[in-house]
């Protein structure tokens, strides 16, 4: 029954994405029809203003098999294409759970619902500096504080079934008795809710004693800067005033804030003031906007980087249709070097205005309180021995949906396969 | 030494009685005074940073100061003479109420019908459990316009984008052609045209989720709002709101009020994100260790521990 209902769930969020990324094209606006030039305000500045989203599907960084290859063929687009279409349309392969098990449970959604529904793009990667499209290694001090994340994860893990059975979420880990671990505070501000990239605020924790051990997402605030779409895509809204360059990030489904860039040569904020998205100064280089992005708040998290973070954004329109997105990514305390991601945004309609101004997650997130107070019962029952004991109980972190995903194979997105 | 009980949202109202008290600054630079008050197309000029200076977010008609933002009753029974309850007494003078002549224009009444009125009633009586700004939610227009927080105006031909300080949030006003949204919204659907030098919007589309003010001043999803902003000076806009919605008042009704320019050079809107700061006010029942003394059932209870008085000379030569 449980899985028919996933599957219904399944099915409808499909729809809803497959609605969001369709829309735009139900009502391709003016400037579908044809390219023009770039144009220019009234007041005289290059004009980046109108709705934009990243059309094409390019993995951040390159899959090993596309090394030394900064484009896709026509051909290998279109089978990566096909191969994405039946990944998407097929059931989840159920041979490789038990049904009711918890990594059934974890891994209920199988990789359809986060595999983007748009067509690969033409580059092999969105990172194209190095050349190699992959993103520099981490610094031995945002190693040593991954891997202390990893013990504390493993830790809360680690008298669960999923070390007991050896599974791939144990990764590095043993089975054990409850660990004392699972009483003391994450030893970094945790922030996403997958596996976690690198630094020290990626990856789940077995956990759900209070609001923050919770990713961001689960707590809606899960939109960063720099954003690339994620697998949702995302849709940004320009609107510019002499000196002001506005920007509405519709991102991360109902996560979306409004950035206002100050064009100006004032200095950045004092140092000790420090936001979720940093402090950004935009200056014009000919057509390109450049931005300067620092202050980041210690709690912010971007592939491992938090409050050294340091981007320099090139916001170039190309054509009457087209943004050039470039930011280069620096954090001396995160990455053996700086690396530099370039997208392309294509302009959509004003007047069909497919765009989510209203960023909502805050005010349905029904599954916080709803996750906490099954959380403080599973408590409650274990503690008057009705329940087993929670601790080796595996809610986040297991594999599934918050480790990857189970899915391999075909079933794969075949950029990772 | 002193024990008070207070509830959860002591940290609410601290964050939002200190914001109250706003300061703008009426030093002009040479790089104000060089922005022209019309912009390339010829309108006014309304880019830039404004706030409203006034008391509205706490109740748009006109009220008397009070000495607690949650008031219980004193020694006595009359209501002039209530007295601050726990969650603001150990505020003392920060956590009280300021006075006001009010926005609402003509008799100074709000039209609601007669039930509307009694729900009214009781979202003052219930204010910090009911008032979506304690959670915030998206403040919803036009309260996003007069709360105690700067907003942003990025003017441009056919579009003009508020940015709001506040959780950061955002709406467009659209001036040319769009199409309405696919469904009902906190913060409206705006669509815009001039009227001489009066930028005049129209805003609909509303869930009827949101409160005008701190009162329980509240609407439906009928709301129908007909804005109207006038040049005072450069640096100032009389902000004019008819307020039409059939399903809460009798009839439409007005509010005006100056909104004001901030003048700092280095002004800028900086990230108010308020999910994070009410995740205790919201969830905090269900940590695994609470981190308030104890709860009864679902109602919190915070113990304050302060010192009476409070380390004061003058006080402490008395107690001697």
């Amino acid at each position: 029954m449980s899985r028919r209902l996933l599957a219904l769930i399944g099915a409808a969020v499909v729809m809803v994405i497959m609605a969001l990324v369709a829309l735009p094209r139900l009502r391709p606006g003016p400037a579908a029809d044809g390219k023009g030039p770039a144009p220019g305000t009234a007041w005289g500045e290059p004009d980046l203003q109108g709705i934009w989203t990243a059309d094409g599907e390019i993995p951040l960084q390159r899959p090993a098999k596309y090394a030394d290859r900064e484009f896709f063929t026509d051909e290998e687009r279109a089978e990566l294409d096909k191969q994405r279409a039946e990944a998407i349309g097929r059931e989840a392969d159920e041979s490789r759970r038990t049904r009711g098990s918890e990594q059934d449970v974890g891994g209920a959604y199988n990789a359809a619902i986060f595999t983007t529904h748009k067509r690969m793009g033409r580059r092999t990667s969105m990172v194209v500096d190095p050349p190699n499209g992959r993103i520099p290694p981490l610094t031995p001090e945002a190693q040593k504080k991954r891997a202390a994340m990893r013990e504390y994860q493993l830790a809360l893990l680690q008298s669960t079934d999923l070390c007991k059975n050896k599974l791939p979420g144990c990764e590095g880990g043993t089975y054990g008795p409850p660990s004392p671990k699972r009483n003391e505070a994450p030893p970094y501000y945790v922030t996403v809710g997958a596996a976690g990239g690198g630094g020290a605020g990626g990856g789940a924790i077995n956990r759900a004693n209070n609001p923050e051990d919770r990713g961001l997402g689960e707590r809606c605030m899960a939109a960063v800067l720099p954003d690339f779409g994620g697998n949702t895509g995302f849709y940004l809204q320009v609107v510019q005033s002499p000196g002001r360059v506005a920007i509405f990030y519709d991102t991360g489904q109902g996560q979306g804030w409004q950035r206002v860039i100050p064009v100006t040569d004032a200095p950045h904020l004092p140092s000790n003031v420090r936001q979720w998205w940093g402090d950004s100064r935009g200056r014009w280089d000919g057509k390109t906007l450049v931005v300067d992005v620092t202050n980041f708040s210690p709690k912010s998290y971007f592939q491992g980087a938090q409050e050294n973070l340091h981007l320099v954004e090139r916001w170039t329109r190309l054509d009457a249709n087209t943004i050039e997105y470039a930011v280069t990514i620096e954090d001396p305390t995160t990455w053996t070097g700086p690396w530099t991601v370039k997208q392309a945004f294509s302009r959509q309609s004003d007047e069909a205005n497919r765009i989510y101004k209203e960023p909502r997650c805050h005010e349905g997130n029904y599954g916080m309180p709803a996750l906490l107070a099954g959380a403080r019962a599973q408590d409650r029952a274990f503690a008057e021995k009705r329940g087993p004991d929670p601790a080796k109980e595996c809610t986040a972190g297991c594999g599934g949906f918050a480790l990857g995903f189970a899915d391999t194979g075909e079933d794969a997105n075949p950029l990772s396969r | 030494m002193r024990h008070v009980r207070s509830s959860i949202v002591t940290v609410a109202i601290v964050s939002a009685a200190v914001s109250a008290v706003i300061s703008v600054s009426v030093t002009r630079t040479a790089g104000q005074a060089s922005r022209p008050a019309r912009t390339a197309d010829g309108k006014p000029n309304f880019s830039g940073i404004w706030q409203a200076a006034n008391e509205a977010n706490w109740d748009l008609q006109a009220h008397d100061a009070r000495p607690g933002a949650v008031m219980q009753a004193g020694v006595y029974p009359y209501e002039y003479a209530r007295v601050p309850a726990a969650p603001v007494l150990a505020l003392g003078a920060a956590g009280g109420v300021p006075g006001s002549v009010g926005v609402v224009q003509g008799d100074g009444q709000i039209p609601y019908t007669p039930d509307a009125a009694k729900i009214k009633q009781e979202n003052g009586e219930h204010w910090i459990d009911r008032d979506p700004e304690l959670k915030c939610y998206l403040p919803g227009i036009p309260r996003a316009m007069y709360m105690p927080y700067p907003f942003e105006i990025v003017q441009s031909t056919n579009k003009i984008q508020m940015a709001y300080e506040f959780t950061s949030t955002a709406r467009t006003i659209h001036l040319d052609k769009v199409d309405p949204p696919p469904d009902d919204t906190y913060m409206g659907h705006s669509v815009a045209r001039w009227d001489g030098d009066t930028l005049v919007v129209d805003v609909s589309h509303f869930n009827g989720k949101n409160w005008f003010d701190r009162a329980g001043n509240f609407h439906s999803d009928a709301l129908h709002l007909v804005e109207r902003f006038t040049p005072i000076t450069p640096d100032a806009i009389n902000y004019e709101v008819t307020i039409e919605d059939p399903k809460t008042f009798t009839r439409p009704w007005k509010i005006a009020m100056p909104l004001y320019r901030r003048l700092e050079p280095n002004a800028q809107l900086l990230e108010y994100r308020c999910i994070e700061f009410v995740e205790e006010f919201m969830y905090g029942n269900l940590r695994k260790q609470q981190l308030v003394q104890r709860w009864e059932g679902d109602t919190i209870v915070v113990d304050i521990t302060r010192k009476v008085p409070q380390g004061d000379k003058l006080h402490d030569w008395y107690r001697r």
